[in-house]
């Protein structure tokens, strides 16, 4: 590859790898002009226990038509299988839950956590966009992306300016996103803190659900200042600020109602010949919005052909989740034509202001409350291992394994008579497995 | 937006253009002349360098934890979280 390219390569992705997932693929500006430039990549994504498994097609076009205007294209069909906890906690004794159609139900053995078995969905989703330089200093992009599952649809906008200082060692950047996504829950929308009902038959109606479909909307804008160190060395702060507005409830979520002073789920018997949830189950209600900071940090650094990169990320949010996550990985050629690369990330988070374990039987509702763990107190990690290998005709074959281990917390103010230094929370542990193919048509 | 939002983001905004501000005037004589720009034109240096692993990794994050985002846009258009 002629180094002229590769220096052109690196301004533009120096600026414009600030502008979001969309932008910075066409910022890799390496390819040569009038070839499309092809990213190809399979994921499988498994979790301990029989929950979530997930496999996916990912493909990135990228076509330079000269003068670093370029077009991307981008289609991922992803498919999820498996169980994910409803967010019920687990009993002495067996539980039965009627699943989120309202129309059948699933079991939990006593002593664990409750999963929703019927968790099933096919994702595809596709992306475009333009990039190009205008005037001197400054270039351009716009995307678009759309996104489709049975039960939930995504479109998305942005665009982004990038202006460059300093013999372009110095590149600020401003992007905004808008998106506008629509939640079709199976069984329609259920109402907030009701009432899981029994199991109705294929024609009967479901209990305490409401419309067929919420919308959500979604505000992301990101300022951004990439800064050359010296040769060897590349810096990228961002600050982004996002507001989502709507729908934020997640309508499979449920909390157990317990009983104050055991902290056991309250037993409720189904009606005779009928099958339904052998507990109280109240839906989970979320606000209406949230608003959330971050700051990235990234820097890369070579050491006489090691690639060090180091990021860290801080986020806060009015809901009271803030995060800290800590990533690294360092690049070693194995001889001209292939790389080793291992990765460490860090990850935690302090709980929802209403996330609860459970609620306490007959004591007033919470003005909000969620029971799903992604929102209590939160510690992960993830090891992994790349190695990647340029063929003679240029084109380079990657692959990676990862593990991935997630544990959660409830904090002990939310929990309820013999609950505290008793709770058992949906821990699990993943492997991510990725292989790419990258080419040139 | 909370009395608490609201003073991170003047320190978020503070931090951000005291940055920008640096590195656009007392920092100039940070960075490189062109000529100088062989390491940081390698594809292994550039910011992004793996599009499609960022991407796949920011969906898988945005579905399992309760924060997302900051590097890009990315993890979106998903009823997962």
């Amino acid at each position: 590859m002629a180094a002229d390219k590769r220096i052109g390569g690196a301004l533009a992705a120096a600026a414009c790898g600030l502008l979001g997932t969309a932008a910075p693929r066409l910022s890799i500006a390496a390819e040569p002009e009038g070839k499309w430039d092809i990213d190809t990549a399979f994921l499988f994504y498994g979790e301990s226990d029989d929950r979530v498994k997930d496999a996916s097609l990912t493909g990135l076009a990228i076509r330079n038509y000269g003068d670093d205007r370029k077009l991307s294209l981008g289609l991922t069909v992803d498919t999820l299988t498996g169980a994910s906890p409803s967010g019920a906690i687990a009993a002495s004794r067996p539980q039965t839950f009627t699943s989120p159609s309202g129309k059948a139900t699933y079991s939990t053995p006593a002593g664990e956590i409750p999963l929703d078995s019927s968790f099933l969905d096919t994702r595809v989703a596709a992306s475009a966009g333009w990039s190009q330089p205008f005037a001197r200093w400054y270039t351009f992009n716009a995307g678009l992306d759309i996104s489709t599952e049975y039960d939930y649809q995504h479109l998305g906008l942005n665009a982004g300016v990038t202006r460059d200082f300093n013999q372009r060692n110095t590149t600020l950047s401003l992007a905004v996103a808008l998106g506008k996504d629509k939640v079709e829950p199976v069984g329609n929308v259920p109402v907030p803190f009701a009432q899981m009902t029994d199991a109705v038959d294929d024609d009967g109606d479901v209990g305490n659900r409401g419309a067929d479909s919420e919308d959500k909307d979604v505000l992301d804008v990101l300022f951004g200042v990439t800064q050359v160190l010296g040769r060897h060395t590349l810096l990228r702060v961002n600050y982004s600020y996002s507001d989502s507005s709507g729908y934020l409830t997640d309508p499979y979520k449920i909390l157990s109602v317990v009983d104050p002073v055991t902290g056991e789920p309250i037993v409720r018997t189904p009606p005779p010949g009928v099958e339904g949830p052998t507990g109280v189950y109240l839906f989970e209600h979320r606000p209406d919005s949230r608003t959330r900071q971050g700051l990235y940090t990234e820097l890369r650094h070579d050491f006489s052909g090691k690639v060090l990169q180091v990021g860290y990320r801080y986020s806060t949010d009015d809901w009271e989740v803030d995060s800290h996550t800590l990533e690294g990985r360092l690049r070693f050629p194995l001889g001209g034509n292939s790389y080793l690369e291992p990765h460490l990330r860090y990850y935690t988070q302090s709980a929802a202001s209403f996330y609860r374990y459970s609620l306490a039987d007959g004591a007033p509702l919470p003005e909000f409350a969620s029971a799903d763990a992604r929102l209590a107190d939160l510690d992960a990690y993830t090891v992994g291992i790349k190695y990647g290998r340029q063929t003679s005709g240029g084109n380079e074959w990657s692959t990676r394994l990862e593990f991935y281990h997630q544990a959660g917390k409830a904090p002990s103010e939310v929990l309820i008579g013999n609950q505290v230094g008793n709770t058992l929370m949906p821990d699990f542990d993943a492997v991510i497995l990725q292989l790419n193919y990258h080419f040139r048509l | 937006m909370n009395r608490k939002m609201g003073r991170l983001a003047g320190g978020f905004a503070g931090i951000v253009l005291v940055l920008a501000s640096t590195s656009l005037s007392g920092c100039s004589s940070l960075g490189v002349k062109p000529w100088e720009r062989e390491v940081l034109a390698r594809d292994d240096m550039q910011l992004d360098a793996n599009p499609l692993d960022t991407s796949l990794d920011d969906h898988i994050y945005f579905s399992k934890e309760g924060t997302s985002g900051g590097r890009g846009f990315g993890g979106g258009g998903c009823g997962c979280n």
